[in-house]
């Protein structure tokens, strides 16, 4: 039994990422010595910092049965409407209102996916693709298609403070990782507690697993709906405005396709698609994956051009290997 | 809310010495009647599904509900669980009468129904299916996983039952997933149990094993309900019997007041012996197999059937029945032993191979597998012969309309016409529409799996009448089926696998209902 | 002769699909009669449609096989970029060239049908990464800039016409009768639909469901293909990044026109009205010189009014059954 437990704990989704993770580094690591730096670390973690924000979004969409591909252009709305009011309307030079007005955005975007789904019934893609219609089609036309790379001084000063500021021995440059990316992390531990810990969280996963059973438990289906959509959609006010911080840069189609690469690093991570199942760990594990991926194809060798079809070879395998891992282990529980 | 299922409630002031002699008091006169019901009806859009039932359950009571497909059962139990409210008539529970119940007032009031899929959460473990409804109930916030461990201790030590509490529930077989639901239900308080066909997706040791748990909660004071109509179980668990036809009451008793005659005749209302199935005889071989097997399923199984013959393949689940209708029509195909159609060896290795042998399925499931529930009755009928609608170029739609039309009178299907879909058609119906579907392949050799599951009494004559017809044209058929009157009616020849293997082939004139 | 219950709901749909049709004609009349009714503005509708309304039908055909295909735009640039490079840098004869890209979107798509059938993993996901691994390759093709600057007779498939009627209305015309006579008359065209209305039934009821899967994605990257063909000839440049907007379009589109996105219903004949509708509305609001990102906006509300409706005329007709 309890080898049993060792094996089933050795060859889980987890495990299998943190393998390739080692693999991975190690192959870069071989051809290029200069990956063996902390400075790897520090770029892994600012690069992947977006990418984990909207894949704990999608995630806990996908959790509870559905999924999400309006949080792209929530995303932009939520960033490109507070710096336009501030560049344009009334010079508002304080980092509360950027992010608080980010955050009602993508309350009412989250409202209106929940609105969809939960009351009207609708199919969860076809309905968050409208809302994504509406919410970029809405701002573009009425504010227009403008790129704001200037940031106001208060939130010019969070992009000026780091939490680390590292100078490499070997090749003398400096890297910082900024504050911001203690959001992505204190929302994983968050996320993590409430998702094992609170009967929100386990409702999420109850209605992504049965969700007939889950109104005959008592469980209040459509308020538990309404809660991942919104979610996702306050999180993702906050992970735009964040991004906007770092990148000196609000469009209205900044993030637009991100929606797919977070919905292939859920699913690698162990978030099934048909809802109820993954958690935390195992998208921290793939985003840190596809982030290494990403980043260090040119350590490879491997020409920029060639680099999105790489990318896209992987998540097709990470899917593939995903599927067949699940397979198994219900086929493995069968016999 | 406390979380003690360790004192079954009495708040009737029964004395606690009656419930201290557990297993003497088999449907004990003493024991106290827990649920009561009087002239229940209830009729949906003009049909009647319950025309007057009467039902008695006692605490510490086995009592067993059976009857026919189709005789109200299912109507009976949702009255109980407050889905339905009776159009008329009396719930007493408990010696109170309780009326506009809603499913919460039942639940409250300690009655749990198991359906058959169990309303579990698949991806939940163990001690979270058994513990987590009772949280929700209580309102918490927050999970303590300590108490959920507890909880889900107390229940499996109170059912009997040996799980893995940190076991996902995907991974567990049927009989486990139905263990946590009675687990579920006994940590909430449970003082009805009503299963709902239990033993229909296990094996006979499972079974075996479900007979122990219930008579362990049956010691504790609950009254158990089972939905059921295998002869051989009633008589191995049950201590009294209510019998449902058409919606009717019919009798009631101990089961000691029941013999196979009496069983059969309340059931289906007939007695057996003027409505069997008596071929005339010929020796003009339609089809036989020859050492079949299949790894893991079933074992060198031989038999064959002629002209005329209508065979019965019976045996519990996991005996092999339903897995040698799947592998004769190419699903999980046999890997050795020799099968011979009108004399003629063939091959079966996919299901195209089957349909190309001219061999017809009825799944077992279906509305999962026989039906395309928004597709029209024509569509479905011509699913499995739509190649032979297209010549030349196209299909001829004329032709498929005609086919499905002829269908749709010959097998008396209630239906305007055959456009609407076979979602808005009642489960005879329905089924009839499969049976069109094969009939249009004409095939030689017709499969059915469990042929009039969730079919009314009267759709069930009609189809035996189908059968018998085409037997007579020279259409092999197999009946596989669970319900033995069926087969004893509607077969000549029965076939009875026990373990994968063939333990008896016999006639019809067998009296011994018990496998 | 009876009325058919299964086409009446659908001439429900498709009669509100006319019905905004009318809405929109009469209201252009009203607003910009003289500029919108005229044999230019019509004829620059027409060559505006078929290189989405192509890619619309490969779309429906794998939403009513019960799948999706979100990996559309990505063989269409695939095939657009093969067949441009075969042109531009091999010299390759123009049919041959559309012959291969063709080929190609037949090749992709049989790779998802392939990866979604015999893995049985959710036609969402494989298509999702198929955009990835098409675009991607694409990309990888080109380099990064854009192939431009084909021959003239390449460019006129796209922009050139017989009279004043565009050639690309002869090719939508063409894919439209070859579409709608293969789900309606084939056996095939059947099959899919039973396999999107119920995959185990499917399988009970003896159709191959690998085979079907398989078909119908290549039926759909066979379709891309021809789209590539097309956007790249109307663009005269080809690139990984063409028509990004497509694929939410197509969505649009074939929901609108009534397919349903859980499978199994739906037909040809909505999703041609809808393909038209919407462009009757983008040219109305290019004529009102309305803003290009207006049309995302109403889009999206069309998307969601399109399903509401559908819902209530559901419970509607389920009332009335009852």
């Amino acid at each position: 039994m309890n080898s049993k437990k060792k094996h089933a704990w050795l060859t889980s989704n987890q495990m299998i990422l943190v393998y390739i993770i080692a693999v991975f580094s190690l192959i870069v690591g071989i051809r290029q010595p200069a990956f063996w730096d902390f400075a790897t670390v520090l770029n892994t973690m600012r690069a992947a910092i977006f990418t984990m924000c909207f894949a704990l979004c999608e995630m806990i969409v996908i959790i509870s049965g559905g999924i999400d591909v309006s949080f792209p252009a929530i995303g932009c709305v939520a960033m490109y409407v507070p710096m336009y009011i501030i560049n344009r309307v009334a010079p508002i030079d304080n980092a509360w209102f950027a992010f608080g007005l980010a955050i009602l955005i993508g309350l009412a975007f989250g409202l209106l996916n929940g609105f969809l789904v939960a009351i009207l019934n609708l199919p969860p893609l076809i309905a968050t693709l409208a809302t994504s219609s509406i919410a970029s089609g809405g701002v573009v036309t009425i504010l227009g298609t403008r790129e704001f790379t200037v940031l106001p001084s208060s939130l010019q000063a969070i992009y000026n403070t780091n939490l680390i500021t590292y100078t490499s021995p070997k090749t003398g440059f400096q890297y910082v990782l900024n504050i911001l990316v203690l959001v992505p992390i204190i929302v994983c531990l968050l996320i993590a507690w409430m998702l094992k810990y609170t009967m929100l969280g386990r409702g999420l996963y109850v209605i992504g697993g049965n969700k007939t059973a889950a109104r005959v438990a008592g469980f209040n289906v459509k308020k538990l709906q309404f809660a991942a959509y919104v979610w996702s959609g306050v999180f993702v006010g906050v992970a735009a405005m964040i991004y906007n911080i770092l990148m000196h840069s609000a469009t209205t189609s900044a993030l637009m396709g991100d929606e797919m690469i977070t919905i292939a690093a859920c699913v690698i991570g162990g978030v099934r698609i048909t809802g109820g199942h993954g958690g935390v760990g195992g998208v921290v594990l793939s985003v840190i994956l596809i982030t290494l991926v990403q980043n260090n194809l040119n350590m490879l060798g491997i020409p920029t051009s060639w680099q999105r079809f790489v990318v896209g070879i992987v998540l097709l395998l990470g899917t593939i290997i995903t599927s067949w891992q699940t397979k198994r282990s219900m086929k493995m529980s069968q016999a | 809310m406390s979380l003690k299922p360790h004192t079954v409630q009495k708040p009737y002031g029964v004395s606690s010495v009656k419930k201290e002699r557990p297993g003497q008091n088999m449907g004990n006169e003493e024991n106290k009647v827990f649920l009561k019901l009087k002239g229940i009806k209830k009729s949906f859009g003009g049909v009647h599904a319950l025309r007057g039932v009467d039902l008695e359950i006692r605490e510490g009571e086995i009592h067993c509900l059976a009857g026919e497909n189709g005789c109200g059962k299912s109507t009976l139990i949702k009255a109980i669980s407050g889905v339905h409210e009776p159009d008329e008539g009396e719930i007493w529970i408990n010696g109170e009468k309780v009326e506009h119940m809603k499913p919460i007032d039942a639940i409250n009031r300690g009655i749990q129904v198991i359906y058959q899929d169990f309303a579990v959460f698949p991806n939940l473990t163990v001690a979270e299916n058994i513990a987590l409804n009772g949280e929700v109930k209580d309102r918490k916030k927050f999970v303590n996983w300590k108490e959920i461990h507890q909880i889900a201790e107390r229940g499996m030590a109170q059912v009997g039952a040996e799980l893995d509490p940190d076991m996902p529930l995907e991974q567990l077989p049927v009989a486990g997933k139905q263990m946590v639901a009675i687990c579920r239900a006994i940590v909430n308080d449970a003082k009805l149990l009503i299963l709902d066909e239990p033993t229909t997706a296990l094996t006979e040791k499972e079974v075996g094993k479900l007979w122990e748990v219930l008579r362990g909660l049956k010691k504790k004071g609950i009254a158990i309900m089972i939905v059921n109509h295998k002869l051989d179980e009633i008589y191995q668990i049950a201590d009294s019997l209510t019998i449902l036809r058409n919606g009717k009451y019919i009798s009631s008793g101990k089961i000691s007041e029941y013999n196979d005659a009496r069983f059969m005749k309340d059931m289906t209302g007939r007695d057996l012996v003027e409505t069997k199935y008596d071929p005339e005889l010929s020796d003009e071989e339609v089809f036989r197999v020859d050492h079949l097997t299949l790894k893991g399923r079933f074992e060198d199984v031989s038999f064959s059937m002629n002209k005329g013959d209508i065979l019965g393949l019976t045996g519990l689940l996991g005996s092999g029945r339903g897995e040698i209708g799947e592998a004769l029509f190419g699903i999980t195909p046999p890997e050795s032993g020799d099968i011979y159609m009108n004399g003629k060896k063939i091959e079966i290795h996919s299901v195209a191979d089957a349909i190309k042998n001219k061999i017809g399925y009825v799944p077992e499931d279906r509305l999962t597998q026989g039906l395309f529930m928004e597709r029209s009755i024509e569509d479905n009928t011509i699913a499995s012969s739509i190649r032979d609608y297209f010549h030349g170029m196209s299909l001829n739609e004329k032709e498929m309309r005609e086919a499905s039309e002829r269908w749709l009178k010959d097998l008396s299907i209630a239906a305007p016409s055959i456009d609407p879909p076979v979602r808005t058609l009642s489960g005879g119906n329905a089924q009839k529409v499969v049976i069109a579907k094969w009939l249009n392949t004409h095939p030689r050799l017709f499969i059915l799996n469990g042929p009039t599951v969730g079919v009314d009494v009267g759709a069930k004559a009609e189809i035996h009448e189908i059968l018998r017809g085409l037997a007579k044209q020279g259409i092999g058929i197999i009946i596989i089926s669970d319900d033995l009157p069926e087969l004893l009616q509607n077969c000549n020849k029965i076939v009875i696998m026990n373990k994968g293997k063939v333990r008896l082939v016999t006639d019809n004139k067998i009296d011994k209902l018990s496998l | 002769m009876k009325k058919k219950t299964a086409s009446k709901k659908l001439n429900d749909h498709i009669k509100v699909l006319m019905l905004m049709m009318v809405f929109v004609l009469i209201l252009m009349a009203v607003l910009k009669g003289p500029v919108y009714y005229s044999v230019n503005n019509f004829r620059s509708m027409i060559f505006q449609f078929p290189e989405y309304g192509v890619l619309s039908f490969g779309m429906m055909v794998c939403m009513i096989a019960g799948g999706i295909d979100l990996s559309l735009v990505g063989i269409m640039n695939l095939g657009g970029v093969v067949c441009a490079l075969l042109i531009k840098s091999a010299g390759v004869p123009i049919p041959l060239a559309c012959l291969a890209s063709v080929a190609v979107g037949a090749g992709c798509g049989a790779l998802n049908g392939l990866i979604i059938g015999s893995l049985d993993i959710p036609a969402m996901l494989v298509t999702l990464c198929g955009l990835e691994v098409y675009s991607g390759l694409a990309l990888a093709i080109t380099g990064g800039p854009a192939i431009n600057g084909m021959s003239d007779s390449f460019k006129n498939i796209a922009n050139g016409s017989f009279g004043s009627i565009p050639y690309v209305l002869f090719i939508f015309i063409g894919v439209l009768i070859v579409v709608a006579f293969i789900m309606k008359h084939t056996v095939f065209g059947h099959e899919v639909y039973f396999l999107g209305s119920n995959k185990q039934a499917a399988r009970y009821s003896g159709i191959n469901t690998l085979r079907t899967t398989i078909l119908a994605h290549t039926m759909s990257g066979i379709l891309g293909g021809i789209s590539g063909i097309i956007i790249t000839s109307h663009l005269n440049s080809a690139k990984s990044s063409n028509g990004s907007t497509y694929t939410l379009l197509s969505l649009l589109i074939v929901v609108l026109g009534g397919i349903n996105p859980d499978g199994g219903g739906g037909t040809v004949a909505g999703v041609t009205f809808s393909i038209v509708l919407l462009q009757l509305i983008a040219n109305a609001f290019t004529i009102m010189h309305a803003p290009d990102t207006l049309k995302t906006l109403v889009n999206g509300c069309l998307l969601v009014a399109a399903l509401i409706l559908d819902k209530v005329m559901q419970k509607r007709e389920m009332q009335k059954n009852s």
